[in-house]
């Protein structure tokens, strides 16, 4: 009984909390869907950030010239087709005709040649403008037709292409200096109604969208909701409609709702516990090793992680390009103890293990990682960080021991592999054979001769332990009964919402 | 005093000296190590091996919230030490010396007063760091002000009654003056205003700690259970209730023993 007020008081607590999405979601829009989004995006600008929130919300707003499907596989979209000649440096993309931009402009090539050279322009400092180097130059033959000439073979640009940062942006707009960031304008499925920073992005209907027939839904507002139970209590309630960060430890109470249905799928993530080489006593292989044999990662990864599949090298799991390597180091604590001391380290050394304090899940797992270390012998003290210095000191400037993140695994390999095997990347290991075929794999074109050089490289990398690496996680999408076709890209980590309909 | 006051007086004096000795005797009076993980009994509720519950990752909640108590403690004592010697000695320079040195240094602890007391820690502990001497350095910055404006006020009114004018003009050095008159006459008034910094030391510890700027993990702080507990209100209540219980309590506590001083202190007639 007395467990029984408590649980009401909380509730009722979360209840006042949401009270304020409630104002708006029973009124004026038909068909309106209420989408939890798990944060602010830093911006709207799809060439000036690398945020996956900002790529999350924009997905509906802008198009690109190719898009992943799925299953991953890139199909047409801005462009109906496109031709690589037979040395794959021209290659000429057809866009579709009668496409028009929210501000009324019609789509050209002139807009698609305008949008590339600001990405690679170097005043817009776009974070991605380093995948799109190789193009030379950009030839509009006809108002339908863009040509792009490379300097040299680069077969993941198609993947940049398809990806959030190659939204293509109006030419009027680009040219009179419009302020992209908070108010997009592009040629997807809504339109951007309003934005109020931390609280929600009002979108509306397209009605001249270029795909007939959709966007089913009238409007979407993406409510800003970090907190989960408020999240939780929201779907249960029907206030939400959709949320995409359902922690498996939330899945008894949504299950017990008869309203709200839950699908899982695998991310495209790679969870890691990134090891610093250059660390004079982690440059010792024996020691890494040890380390992945500390960790139990199916246990990590269902608590931390709410559930995911272990992986054994640096590639997502449902990636084509993924390769089996799990077996290599299984969880042995025994056989860690036993590396350790063959290495000499012992209790006297510290390790400091780096965590970024926003994300809670890494927190979580650097919390059972420091704890699983212990258990076979190592000292591990952490320090919490916040972004902005885990990127300065630990992404860039390689200032820390152990460290836990989670890469998204790219649409092509070369965005997820690209440079590890050199001193550039932050867990500075070297091996000239792996950076080698990294490269070699770069300038390859077909998947069957990539994927020989990339099996051969990934195997050295699961051999030679630069992190431990944990897995890919689940996520967990819930959702009221009444929202039909709700879609997930996994590829690009993003919902998309030209499908989805209310009942 | 009344009855129902000396009630509370014990019951606040009570609490606040078994708090203490928790925190000092922390590993023989916790059944678990506060630390250690057992993923196989997450989330379990109180029962007789784990008597508050345990956390999302096993831990034992009554050996988190008493080990806790160190760290709130800790950083109460030691940024309130901090907050006195330096306010006091601003304080006492400004009031002593007057004109210039005075404007100037009341004009350096007004513009400390005028931030937002959370938004100036926050800013310090990213300028210093993260974690429990910065977030201890920190506060007791910027609760300086408090006592350097308590101080000088006390001072400026003591130095000119007549016992203090007499002792000076018979030629006792000014060290000596502050020390004998001035110094006593301060010590009630700061010591209750160092029993309500006491508590705020400890509210503001546990802000800090729940953004996750405080104490570092796995080390239990109250502030950071209570954050870690944020996310399973309905599946855990009794992670978030009890260091949120203690909390409150040693907070109200604080601030019933400051308001018993300051009668004892300033009796009304």
């Amino acid at each position: 009984m007395k467990k029984r007020i408590i649980i009401a008081f909380l509730v009722a607590t979360i209840v006042i909390f949401l009270a304020g999405i409630g104002g708006n979601a029973n009124s004026v829009e038909a068909k309106g869907l209420n989408f939890a989004l798990s944060g602010n995006p830093d911006s709207l600008d799809p060439q000036k950030t690398s945020g996956t929130l900002t790529f999350q919300t924009l997905k509906s707003i802008y198009d690109t010239l190719a898009e992943p499907d799925q299953s991953g596989k890139i199909v047409p979209a801005l462009a109906k087709k496109w031709e690589v000649s037979e040395d794959t440096l021209t290659w000429k993309f057809h866009l579709r005709k009668g496409v028009v931009f929210h501000n009324g402009d019609a789509l050209t090539a002139q807009d698609v040649k305008a949008t590339l050279q600001r990405i690679t322009d170097k005043t817009t400092a776009s974070p991605k403008a380093k995948e799109f180097g190789a193009i030379s130059s950009i030839e509009t033959p006809d108002n339908y037709t863009v040509v792009l000439t490379l300097k040299q073979p680069a077969a993941p640009l198609l993947a940049s292409l398809a990806s959030g940062w190659g939204a293509i942006l109006p030419k009027s707009l680009i040219d009179s200096g419009h302020d992209f960031a908070s108010k997009p304008v592009g040629t997807g499925p809504f339109k951007l109604k309003e934005w109020i920073r931390d609280s929600r992005i009002v979108l509306e209907k397209n009605n001249n969208y270029w795909m007939a027939g959709l966007p089913k839904l009238d409007a979407a507002t993406l409510h800003i909701i970090p907190e989960r139970a408020v999240q939780v209590q929201g779907l249960i309630s029907g206030q939400i409609d959709v949320s995409y960060i359902v922690d498996k430890d939330d899945v008894p109470l949504l299950k017990a709702s008869p309203d709200v249905q839950i699908k899982e799928s695998l991310t495209s993530l790679i969870m890691v516990m990134a090891i610093n080489c250059s660390n004079p006593v982690l440059k010792d292989i024996r020691v890494r090793q040890a380390i992945n044999h500390a960790i139990d990662k199916q246990k990590v990864l269902n608590i931390a992680y709410g559930g995911g599949k272990p992986i054994g090298t640096f590639m997502d799991h449902g990636n084509a390009y993924y390769k089996d390597f799990t077996a290599l180091y299984p969880f042995n604590p025994d056989k860690a103890r036993k590396l350790l001391a063959d290495a000499g380290v012992g209790k006297e050394t510290v390790f400091k293990l780096v965590l970024p304090q926003n994300y809670e899940q890494h927190v979580k797992a650097g919390e059972m990682y420091q704890d699983m270390l212990e258990k076979v012998g190592m000292s591990v003290q952490i320090k919490l960080v916040d972004w902005s210095t885990w990127i300065s000191d630990v992404y860039r400037g390689a200032k820390y021991d152990l460290t836990v993140i989670g890469h998204t695994g790219k649409l092509d390999p070369h965005g997820t592999l690209g440079r590890y095997g050199t001193a550039k990347r932050y867990v500075k290991w070297v091996n000239p054979r792996a950076a080698e075929l990294i490269s070699n794999a770069k300038r390859t074109s077909g998947f069957e001769n990539r994927k020989k050089l990339y099996d051969e490289a990934l195997e050295i990398m699961a051999t030679e332990v630069p992190f431990m690496y944990l897995g890919s996680s689940f996520r967990r999408v819930a959702f009221r009964k009444n929202v039909v076709e709700f879609r997930m890209t996994p590829k690009l980590d993003t919902f998309d919402f030209r499908w989805t309909d209310l009942q | 005093m009344g009855k129902n006051k000396q009630i509370l007086a014990i019951f606040a004096v009570g609490y606040l000296v078994i708090l203490g000795v928790t925190a000092v005797a922390a590993p023989l009076v916790a059944p678990h190590s506060p630390t250690r993980q057992n993923v196989e009994v997450r989330f379990s509720p109180s029962s007789s091996t784990h008597l508050l519950g345990t956390d999302n990752f096993g831990r034992d909640v009554f050996s988190r919230v008493i080990y806790g108590s160190r760290s709130a403690l800790l950083v109460g004592i030691v940024a309130v030490t901090i907050a006195v010697v330096l306010g006091s000695l601003v304080g006492l320079v400004a009031g002593l010396a007057g004109g210039t040195t005075d404007n100037i240094l009341m004009l350096l602890m007004d513009s400390l007063l005028s931030f937002p007391t959370i938004l100036l820690t926050i800013t310090v502990v990213s300028f210093l760091g993260y974690g429990l001497l910065q977030v201890m350095l920190a506060i007791g910055i910027i609760f300086s002000p408090v006592f350097a404006r308590l101080v000088r006020a006390e001072t400026l009114v003591i130095k000119t009654e007549a016992y203090v004018e007499a002792s000076r003009a018979l030629g006792s050095p000014i060290v000596k003056t502050v020390y004998k008159h001035i110094i006593p006459n301060l010590l009630g008034k700061v010591v209750v205003q160092c029993s309500i910094t006491f508590a705020l030391t400890i509210v503001i510890e546990a802000a800090l700690s729940y953004l996750g700027l405080g104490t570092q993990p796995p080390e239990p702080s109250w502030g950071m259970m209570l954050k870690d507990a944020r996310n399973y209100l309905v599946l855990a209540p009794w992670m978030a209730i009890y260091p949120g219980l203690a909390l409150a309590l040693t907070v109200l506590c604080f601030n019933i023993l400051g308001d018993l001083i300051s009668e004892r202190l300033n009796p009304k007639l």
